[in-house]
């Protein structure tokens, strides 16, 4: 069973004073392991890095805080990845961010970025960047996070067929790029299917 | 369940098929044809995940330390990629017939069959010709595959499609089972070389392979 971050008391400050200082240096090595990949996960949240290195370094202090509530380490990846959604949605709450036109973003890396990668890869990423966050975050929570339907639905607080619907319109925009068909969507809510 | 509904379920979650699902798509060939194309397209999604997106450079400068931590971190992931790379069996046979196949999402889309003289083409291009199957030919290419061009079906059976690979410069020494990318597969040895099949589900693959291994026989005009 997985750990969740609801038990975290989000203002609490200061840690434990019974952790041992044996754990304490285990799981600082563990977070700082798990650091590359929460970094990509909330790049591909913020799109941007210096917020994605704000929200993770937020994070881990956050995580160090309540390291208490990390019972199974097991589980501290999925544990951190949650903890990374919860602090860009924080963020988005705390403030009204930039607005930053993604088209000018990509434009600007993009010859780095296509000299060590191919075309069709890179038009992918730009596709999944232009997503609306309500089809992106499903998605990168599904695809890199590895939640499944019903801990994104529990996360995000939605129905699991609302998420079902989310992950369907999200691959569903992406198919057009590789020339394929949109499959038909009718849906008006997100709750039928 | 209607194609509709059907599609609604692969596009949310492509490799998961419910049973309710499976009934479905013992019927459409073209909801699994569908399904395919998104397992492929799954597996592109996935990769392109895997790196992070390359927008916006840190608007901050890095600290010394932070640089000179970043540069160690850089030599360990080399360091770790190299020893992967050493490390690596002739599983990445597998890895590689699913990344082919991944690769080429197109062939998923074929429902008509191919011609006698195409494929035929494509098959004595790889020095084999092909006997009698159950099974209906939809896709037929001649592929370029570690150095050597293979034929690339893609085969109708009675409830789903499954993608061959006539690997004649690739020899295995026993059967190989593999999940990867939401493609199931098989690798089976041949007299000359071997034989890959792969699918959006894993029932049948063994018998599909075996079928295939005693169809696929060799010419004299090896090119």
């Amino acid at each position: 069973m997985r750990n969740y971050p609801s038990d975290i008391p989000v203002s609490s400050m200061g840690g434990p004073a019974t952790t041992g200082v044996e754990d304490d240096v285990r799981i600082t090595r563990l977070f700082e392991s798990l650091r590359p990949e929460l970094l990509r996960f909330a790049l591909w949240l913020t799109r941007d890095r210096a917020l994605a290195e704000d929200v993770v370094q937020e994070s881990l202090l956050r995580a160090w805080r309540s390291r208490e509530a990390l019972k199974d380490p097991a589980c501290s990846r999925a544990w951190l990845l949650t903890i990374v959604r919860r602090e860009h949605a924080r963020l988005y709450e705390r403030k009204r961010l930039e607005l930053v036109s993604l088209n000018e973003a990509l434009e600007h890396e993009s010859n780095a970025f296509l000299s060590r990668d191919d075309g069709e890869v890179n038009a992918l990423r730009s596709a999944i960047l232009q997503l609306p966050i309500e089809y992106r975050e499903p998605l990168i929570m599904q695809v890199l996070g590895g939640f499944s339907v019903d801990e994104i639905a529990r996360e995000l607080s939605l129905s699991a067929s609302a998420v079902l619907t989310r992950l369907f319109r999200a691959r569903n925009k992406l198919r057009t790029l590789y020339g394929l068909t949109p499959a038909p969507d009718s849906l008006g809510s997100e709750e039928a299917p | 369940m209607i194609c509709e509904d059907a599609r609604r379920r692969i596009g949310a979650e492509p490799g998961v098929t419910s049973r309710e699902l499976a009934d479905h798509l013992r019927d459409c060939h073209a909801c699994v044809a569908f399904q395919l194309e998104m397992i492929t397209l799954d597996a592109h999604i996935r990769r392109a995940l895997q790196e992070p997106p390359a927008i916006a450079r840190a608007r901050r400068r890095l600290p010394a330390q932070r640089t000179w931590a970043l540069a160690a971190s850089v030599v360990l992931a080399l360091a770790a990629t190299l020893a992967v790379w050493a490390l690596r069996t002739d599983n990445s046979l597998a890895h590689d017939v699913v990344a082919h196949v991944v690769a080429e999402p197109q062939s998923w889309a074929d429902t008509d069959a191919v011609s006698e003289a195409a494929l035929d083409a494509v098959l004595r291009k790889s020095g084999v010709i092909l006997g009698a199957t159950p099974y209906s030919v939809v896709y037929a290419r001649s592929c370029w595959f570690r150095g050597h061009y293979v034929p690339h079906l893609v085969v109708h059976t009675a409830h789903s499609l499954a993608t061959v690979l006539i690997l004649r410069n690739e020899t295995v020494t026993t059967r190989e089972s593999f999940h990867e990318d939401g493609l199931y597969g098989v690798i089976v040895p041949g007299t000359r070389g071997s034989i890959a099949v792969l699918a959006a589900n894993g029932a049948q693959l063994d018998e599909l392979a075996d079928r295939m291994l005693l169809a696929v026989r060799s010419t004299n005009a090896v090119k």
